[in-house]
């Protein structure tokens, strides 16, 4: 039997999980960083619960085991809890998550095949999901392939609708394009609208 | 429980308080912290700690330094700044305060 790792940099320690184990570790951060939108300093909090990860997935694995699985990240997850942002004396609290479809441009995660470029199109000029991919599959082989770098674009420059708790899951391929574009963002400077400075 | 759905907000509140209270005793580090609170009432996780943690930092109420383990990582071992030890000496001083006040009603 071969088992694929992926190996992964979690602040100060590198790890290799499996597929499942990897899938479900972009889930956590992806929601995580969703979760701390508004916070001032969320690559520091990222920094620390990645490093909890790893500490908790390493204390699980057993002497001869190299490779992370659900077996072990799963309840590290759950030891560690989801993000819950502190009250905050000093400000009003903050308004309940918008429930209506927003009005601004957002790629939505949940539920996204690549990384939710056309769903959030979808929502945004109120279309059917499906139709849009039909229609971007059509011009990315009308336009000889240009097609990507428009979605390209579109993936870097916009923002992520925040996650909906009991909403559709993510799929791998949307948490780690996420994951990825968020941490281009951060190199590039690219800042979110939206964000809350202190 | 009825009751329960009230009592959530103030340990939720308290929370602050508490991990005020922890760094201001001894300098220490995150699991040291989660190993203090559990089996009380306050037992919390990570997911809450850290943020919290990164809020009263902003506040400049704690700062960090790193220490190196003997295994592992380097960690971050928090203490309270002057700031934070005079908030912590009022929030103490309130919360006696309050209660007094609450013992000395309702007989």
């Amino acid at each position: 039997m071969q088992r694929i790792a992926t190996t992964v940099r979690l602040n100060r320690s590198v790890l290799q999980f499996d597929d499942a184990a990897n899938a479900r570790l972009e889930q956590y951060l992806a929601e995580s960083a969703s979760l701390l939108e508004g916070d001032p300093d969320p690559q520091e909090i990222l920094a620390d619960l990645e490093q909890a990860v790893a500490d908790q997935c390493t204390r699980r694995l057993r002497p001869d085991q190299t490779v992370v699985t659900l077996t072990e990240l799963a309840p590290a997850l759950e030891e560690i809890g989801s993000v819950q942002a502190p009250g905050n004396s000093t400000t009003s609290p903050s308004p309940p998550p918008r429930e209506a479809p927003s009005r601004s441009l957002q790629q939505v995660s949940q539920g996204a095949v690549i990384s939710g470029v056309c769903l959030g199109l979808a929502r945004y000029f109120q279309l059917d999901v499906t139709l849009l991919r039909v229609i971007s599959v059509l011009l990315l082989l009308g336009t000889g392939g240009a097609m990507i770098l428009v979605y390209l674009g579109l993936m870097l420059l916009m923002p992520y609708a925040p996650l909906q708790p009991g909403g559709a899951s993510i799929r791998w391929l949307p948490a780690k394009n996420r994951r990825f574009m968020e941490f281009l963002r951060a190199k590039l400077g690219v800042d979110r609208p939206g964000k809350i400075t202190a | 429980m009825a009751a329960e759905s009230k009592l959530a907000p103030i340990r939720k509140g308290l929370l602050e308080f508490l991990v005020l209270k922890i760094v201001g005793a001894k300098s220490v580090y995150v699991p040291d912290i989660l190993r203090q609170l559990a089996g009380t009432e306050f037992a919390t996780q990570e997911g809450t700690l850290y943020p919290l943690l990164s809020k009263l930092r902003r506040e400049d109420l704690v700062h960090y330094e790193w220490q190196e383990s003997g295994a592992g990582p380097p960690r971050k071992y928090y203490q309270l700044t002057d700031a934070g030890r005079v908030q912590l000496a009022a929030l103490d001083e309130y919360w006696n305060l309050i209660n007094r006040t609450i013992a000395n009603f309702g007989h």
